[in-house]
């Protein structure tokens, strides 16, 4: 045996027992011990990304995320993973008491929660634009339109805060007026109590489809008053928990930039184009070893939710009743900002 | 003997007023009472036909019929909604195939609730018996693990059921509680009778939604990991303290209201203390308290709902979930309604038997 091999065998027998050791005091052992991952719902629903179907089960891009990260750590969700309705307030808290693994609630990547609230974000896997939707009676085409106005926003969000920001630097003078409860943050709006409604745009296009006046009489202003990165939140000083939610996101891409759906998996599975692919679905080992889940853990997953154009497309794209356009966050390769990370 | 002629009984006919005649005098007297009876006649039939209209005439009654309903947002209600999704109202997120046991332990607990409305299990043993066992059965139902029943943990749980299990342990736990801290409050000894007020006075000052977040996010954090249970638990022990302290305030009140003689009685005839407090103060502290009880009871039904708040998917949380999806997002207001009316039935009900609580006791004491 050659010295080098002998060196790169040992640098790596050491590895691999520190990434055991730091894994004794992981999230991610943890949960790989109790046998189940407790992951974030909702006290409710937001609509296309925690929902309740007609038979009281979970669905949504992320319910489809939870379920693919309980998939790729113990093989199938089924039996695996609990989700914890939980409220928007109460998703830090709740993070860090352990009443939840992982955060994945649409939540939008800012400082504050970064630095102060100790959270650690993973890529964002959703990009969000807050936009601003107003009576079409108004004849407002901008949001400077809509001056002297009033405008209802979500009470202690995110969009709170940028909407007021928005105003301040265009020096539009609008009163924004807050709300807990979304119910009543439309209704406000539809009942005319404002001008405008300034809220996260899936949202805005799910609720100008329902609008009880007929969807024409509403607009959806063109301003994008900030954009928000939405991802998955492990507590800050968790590196290994981490790693696995960023590539469990970089497999769905993956998998989707190479056409591997859960209906070919299996086939593909059995003839793997290229090396890489191979090792992507654990014919050949590694891929999951170094995050210290199993090797075939992105197969799981794939098998059980799809890609990641499956669970868009099936929960708020062209497959489901909002139909919303990928736009922006498709893959690099068809006009969007994501792509997967190396696999080497 | 003028005495015979003033006792002689009246025979003086005083002829009933027919209907018209009363409505006439009632509402139609002056001219000013007939133009407020006619405009607010007219304001009650206009929104008695309007309600009519949107509930009854108009709506789309029957499952899955959301299409008809989009097609006339305008019109009247659509209460497919609720004939669609009541499922996800009444048991929430509790795994489809196992909701008759959801159901089932539900009616157990109403079941509990008529049988000691029945005054022959009002005594101090039957009572509790009858809670305890029927809380019991209610919750290997939900919970399962036991006789085969699959495991379902209380993340699971909710709808109507959770709603009706906090209330519920809640009571049960609080009652007792309360009683404790009323005769803590009462003490001969002041230290104990002061630091009990401070207590109860603390725990009344602050909002129960506070109590809430601090026992279901905080208290965590400050446990030892033994103790902490579940965040459900938490929450119903943060709750039971915070009706017994109002609870123990209504039962001090009643029995501040007895004669003092009462206890001195009982102390002549040599009774034991908790024979004095079980045969002669709390019963009678109890009819004292009666209606204010009633009214804590229902206070405390209505305010399960903030349990919402904190992540559980109680009644509230699972109306706003049946009617949050793509295909009934428009029918807000009659999933609002129709919890509404769920909550409308039990703490109309829990009043009524409270009221005729009031009148037999009362007939008891005459």
């Amino acid at each position: 045996m050659e010295k080098a091999t002998m060196k790169a065998l040992i640098a790596g027998a050491a590895l691999v027992g520190a990434a055991q050791a730091a894994q004794a005091d992981s999230r991610l052992g943890a949960v790989l011990e109790r046998g189940s991952l407790l992951c974030s719902g909702h006290n409710g629903s937001f609509l296309g990304f925690a929902e309740v179907d007609d038979k009281g089960t979970w669905k949504g891009v992320d319910i489809d995320l939870c379920r693919a990260l309980a998939a790729g750590l113990f093989g199938t969700s089924e039996g695996n993973l609990e989700i914890v309705p939980i409220s928007w307030a109460q998703r830090w808290p709740a993070l860090q008491s352990g009443d939840i693994d992982v955060v994945i609630k649409v939540s939008g990547w800012t400082q504050s929660r970064d630095t102060e609230l100790n959270l650690s974000y993973s890529r964002p896997y959703f990009i969000g634009a807050f936009q601003a939707m107003a009576h079409a009676s108004l004849g407002a085409e901008t949001m400077a339109d809509l001056d002297g106005g009033t405008l209802c926003v979500a009470a202690g969000t995110s969009t709170e805060r940028s909407a007021a920001a928005y105003l301040e630097a265009k020096g539009i003078e609008a009163e924004l007026l807050t709300f807990e409860n979304g119910d009543e943050l439309r209704n406000a709006y539809y009942e005319g109590r404002c001008d405008g409604q300034v809220e996260w745009a899936p949202s805005l296009a799910a609720g100008r489809v329902d609008a009880p006046d007929g969807a024409e009489n509403h607009v959806i202003l063109p301003d994008v008053i900030d954009l928000e990165s939405e991802g998955i939140i492990v507590p800050e000083g968790d590196p290994d928990w981490l790693d696995v939610q960023n590539w469990m996101l970089s497999s769905l891409w993956y998998a989707e930039a190479n056409g591997i759906t859960s209906e070919n998996v299996d086939e593909i599975r059995a003839n793997p184009p290229t090396a890489t692919i191979e090792k992507f679905l654990g014919v050949t080992p590694g891929y999951g070893v170094r995050l210290g889940v199993s090797d075939d853990w992105a197969y799981n997953m794939i098998k059980e939710v799809g890609n990641f154009a499956e669970i868009y497309d099936r929960n708020i794209g062209k497959d489901s009743p909002y139909g919303l356009p990928r736009g922006v966050n498709a893959l690099y390769s068809d006009g969007g900002v994501f792509f997967p990370m190396i696999i080497d | 003997m003028t005495m015979t002629a003033e006792t002689a009984p009246a025979t003086v006919h005083m002829q009933e007023p027919d209907l018209l005649q009363r409505i006439k005098a009632k509402y139609f007297a002056t001219r000013i009472d007939a133009i407020v009876s006619v405009a607010f006649g007219a304001l009650a039939l206009w929104i008695i036909w309007s309600l009519l209209n949107w509930a009854v005439f108009d709506a789309t009654f029957g499952a899955n019929r959301g299409d008809v309903c989009r097609e006339d947002l305008h019109g009247g209600a659509c209460w497919s909604v609720v004939s669609t999704r009541w499922r996800i109202v009444l048991f929430g997120l509790y795994p489809f195939e196992e909701q008759w046991r959801s159901g089932l332990a539900s009616l157990v607990m109403l079941g509990v609730a008529v049988l000691s409305c029945i005054p022959w299990f009002w005594s101090t043993r039957r009572l509790p018996i009858l809670w305890l066992t029927g809380f019991a059965i209610f919750y290997v139902l939900m919970r399962g693990g036991w006789f085969g029943l699959v495991e379902v943990t209380e993340q699971n749980w909710g709808g109507l059921s959770l709603t009706v299990f906090i209330f519920a342990a809640v009571s049960i736990l609080g009652m007792p509680l309360a009683i404790v801290f009323a005769l803590l409050r009462r003490s001969d000894l002041p230290w104990i009778s002061k630091t009990m007020a401070l207590i109860i006075d603390t725990i009344r000052s602050l909002p129960l939604l506070s109590i809430m977040f601090t026992f279901a996010i905080v208290m965590p954090f400050v446990l030892p990991d033994w103790a902490i249970g579940g965040k459900l638990y938490r929450v119903i022990v943060g709750y039971a303290l915070f009706f017994a302290c109002y609870q123990a305030e209504i039962i001090r009140g009643g029995m501040q209201a007895l004669p003092v003689g009462q206890e001195e009685a009982a102390k002549a005839l040599g009774l034991k203390c908790r024979h004095r407090i079980g045969y002669i103060v709390l019963p009678q502290a109890f009819r004292n308290a009666l209606p204010p009880t009633i009214n804590q009871f229902v206070i405390t039904f209505k305010e399960t709902s903030l349990v919402t708040i904190i992540g559980f998917f109680d009644v509230m949380a699972s109306g706003r979930a049946a009617s949050g999806t793509a295909d009934w997002n428009f029918a807000v207001i009659e999933m609002y309604v129709f919890v509404g009316l769920i909550f409308f039935v039990f703490v109309f009900s829990l009043s009524r038997y409270g009221a005729y609580l009031e009148r037999r006791l009362d007939t008891g004491r005459r």
